[in-house]
């Protein structure tokens, strides 16, 4: 190992780092920033109700903070994907506390392919499983009556509920991952240090086991909630368009050629992700500091 | 801290073992700690010494036998009921807790006062020399800090026997010294009975009052350093710790005052009184620094044993020179010599290597 970090000459490792850096920098750039500008430009432009006019109106803009429509939206969208994030995370924090404790490779297999098997289906053939799974005749709505928990069948599709169900199905391995490679990362003296100095097995998980693992936890929740608010598919197929989220409207309106408006839904979009992101960040900071630390 | 509790070893192995799967890695292991005892297990990787460790603490629970903690039968208590705490071989100091949460951690699930806890945390950072480092963090830490604080952090929970698994071996040697008598004055000072995992032979020697060397899950041989050292009782025991010479031969003849053995071109005598059955193989086993090196030929008074032997290397290591011999017999020889500035002998010169009858020891197995 040590004979490896030979140093070299400074300027060939100079040229190292832009070298292997250099073709998803000018990809992002290319593809990402160029399109993010030309966004920014047509967001201000005139749309005259069947093409886009180069004007600045800002006419786009008012629109969107004017009308409650699109208000209701954003906040149906949070909603929805807020929910998602904190169920994904109930679920799948013991989930990934479980398959972390798993000992024969066998079973951490089969575990690994459930949790993941959500990923390994397209999401058209995912939504109308649902759709199968969810309807008035469906196996759910057969055992509700059976259990006489409700009266008659309810809506389970079409609607927030039905698209919620589908968004934590599918989000869930993204939630697990983080959780899942953090606790296998942390050393299991750890916990035994902490079971030495007399925490019993509940103590040692609010002691030590939850405070380490609270990073993993951390970005599981972002990566649930970015993914949840970018949602296309899920909403598309599974609202049947009763359920109005961003993306959405950003489709319908880029179909329609209304550019402007599609943009400044695609800004408000980026803005609410960027928003709750930095809020969150304030918030846990210092949580996130003392353990992010390792000597 | 543990004067009022009765007599009784600290701790007591009752042909323990202990399997993992098929592997036996601990096999009828019976010992004693006394309390207030410095006591070392010793033996190369694998050998069971960290799993008997981790019997104490509570890690692991015997296969068949019995572990007693101060008289008490202790197979099945859980590690947050014992009254042991383990120095981890990496530490394992928390890292999302500061120097001061670290070591008040026991304190605080026994939920003594906070006064208290304040009190006990600034003496023991104290005792282990690094009063004021309360609010650092442990990736702070120089190896050496980080050593104490593992240490404080045990011994603040004040422990009928303070379990140490290998916890010097990531520092360097100058480090390790230190620690080692730290350590040692440490135990000193509080008092507690402290068990102590290590391969190092110099290091157990340095430090305990007592030490059991292990092989493949069994002890061999308990005793002080000096005993263990100096009268080894198997040929394992004797290699490991330190260098030696060990004299193949078939026994001769046997009484209680000595016991001679034919080894290849030369009968040397051994103390007697041992087991060794004439027409049986045995060994003799001399430290090098009981060889004596005579000018050839010339038959030194008062030394049972002598072999001509020849000078093939000379090393000198600061304190003692170390000679390698061979015998025309072809028996290869380590001598020791204090480096007290009188000329070594020469590389090659033919000499009479010569050792007491009691210098040596006798050894069956």
């Amino acid at each position: 190992m040590t004979t490896d970090a030979t140093p070299r000459t400074p300027r060939g490792q100079a040229l190292v780092i832009p070298a292997l850096l250099g073709p998803a920098i000018a990809f992002i750039v290319a593809l990402l920033l160029s399109a993010l500008a030309i966004m920014f430009v047509n967001s201000a432009y005139h749309y005259t109700g069947t093409h886009v006019e180069p004007r600045v109106t800002f006419d786009a803009y008012r629109r969107f903070f004017t009308d409650p429509f699109y208000a209701s939206v954003m906040w149906q969208e949070v909603r929805l994907a807020g929910l998602a994030t904190i169920v994904c995370l109930v679920v799948g924090y013991p989930t990934a506390y479980a398959i972390a404790k798993i000992r024969k490779t066998g079973w951490v297999i089969a575990a690994y392919v459930l949790v993941f098997s959500p990923l390994l289906t397209s999401s058209i053939v995912r939504a109308y499983g649902w759709f199968v799974i969810l309807e008035r005749g469906g196996p759910v709505n057969w055992l509700l009556l059976r259990l006489h928990l409700v009266s008659a069948p309810v809506r389970l599709i079409f609607n927030f509920t039905g698209v919620e169900i589908a968004l934590i199905h599918v989000l869930l391995p993204f939630t697990v991952f983080p959780i899942l490679s953090i606790l296998l990362r942390t050393d299991p003296a750890l916990r035994e240090a902490a079971a030495d100095l007399g925490a019993t097995r509940v103590q040692t998980f609010v002691r030590v086991t939850w405070p380490l693992s609270f990073p993993g936890l951390y970005a599981a929740a972002q990566l649930t909630f970015v993914l949840a608010m970018n949602a296309y598919v899920t909403p598309q197929l599974l609202g049947g368009g009763r359920v109005q989220v961003l993306p959405l409207l950003i489709y319908q309106d880029i179909s329609d050629l209304n550019w402007p408006l599609a943009s400044v839904e695609a800004i408000a979009l980026i803005a609410l992700v960027w928003i709750t992101m930095l809020v969150s960040n304030l918030l846990f900071r210092r949580r996130l500091a003392t353990v992010g630390e390792r000597g | 801290m543990s004067a009022d509790t009765g007599p009784g070893p600290a701790v007591e192995l009752r042909h323990v073992h202990k399997w993992f799967g098929t592997v036996h890695a601990v096999r009828d292991v019976t010992l004693t700690i006394r309390e207030n005892e410095f006591f070392s297990l010793l033996g190369p990787s694998g050998c069971g010494k960290t799993t008997v460790l981790r019997m104490i603490s509570g890690f692991e629970a015997p296969s068949q036998g019995d572990l007693y903690l101060e008289g008490r039968l202790a197979n099945t208590i859980p590690p947050y009921h014992r009254d042991t705490n383990l120095i981890f071989q990496h530490l394992a100091l928390f890292p999302h807790l500061d120097v001061y949460e670290n070591i008040a951690f026991g304190l605080r699930l026994r939920r003594l006062s906070r006064e208290e806890i304040r009190r006990k945390v600034h003496e023991s950072l104290e005792l282990v020399d690094l009063t004021g480092y309360g609010r650092r963090r442990i990736h702070q830490l120089s190896g050496g800090q980080k050593q104490r604080i593992a240490i404080a952090r045990a011994l603040v929970n004040e422990p009928a026997v303070l379990l140490l698994d290998e916890p010097l071996g990531a520092l360097d040697l100058r480090l390790r010294v230190q620690m080692q008598l730290e350590l040692k004055e440490i135990q000193h000072r509080v008092g507690t009975t402290f068990v102590y995992v290590t391969h190092d032979q110099t290091e157990a020697l340095t430090m305990s009052n007592r030490i059991a060397v292990m092989r493949d899950g069994m002890v061999e041989q308990i005793g002080s350093g000096r005993d263990v050292y100096e009268r080894p009782r198997t040929r394992f025991v004797a290699a490991f710790l330190g260098d030696s010479n060990l004299l193949e031969g078939e026994v001769d003849a046997r009484d209680a005052a000595r016991t001679t053995l034919r080894t290849r071109g030369a009968r040397v005598v051994g103390p007697g009184g041992t087991d060794a059955a004439p027409g049986t193989t045995a060994y003799l086993c001399v430290r090098p620094e009981r060889l004596r090196l005579f000018a050839a030929g010339e038959p030194p008074a008062g030394y049972e044993n002598h072999l001509e032997a020849q000078v093939r290397d000379v090393t000198f290591k600061g304190a003692v020179i170390e000679y390698r011999l061979a015998a025309p017999s072809g028996l290869a020889l380590i001598a020791q010599a204090h480096a007290d500035g009188t000329p070594a002998v020469e590389r090659g010169a033919s000499v009479t290597a010569a050792w007491r009858l009691d210098d040596g020891v006798v050894l069956t197995e």
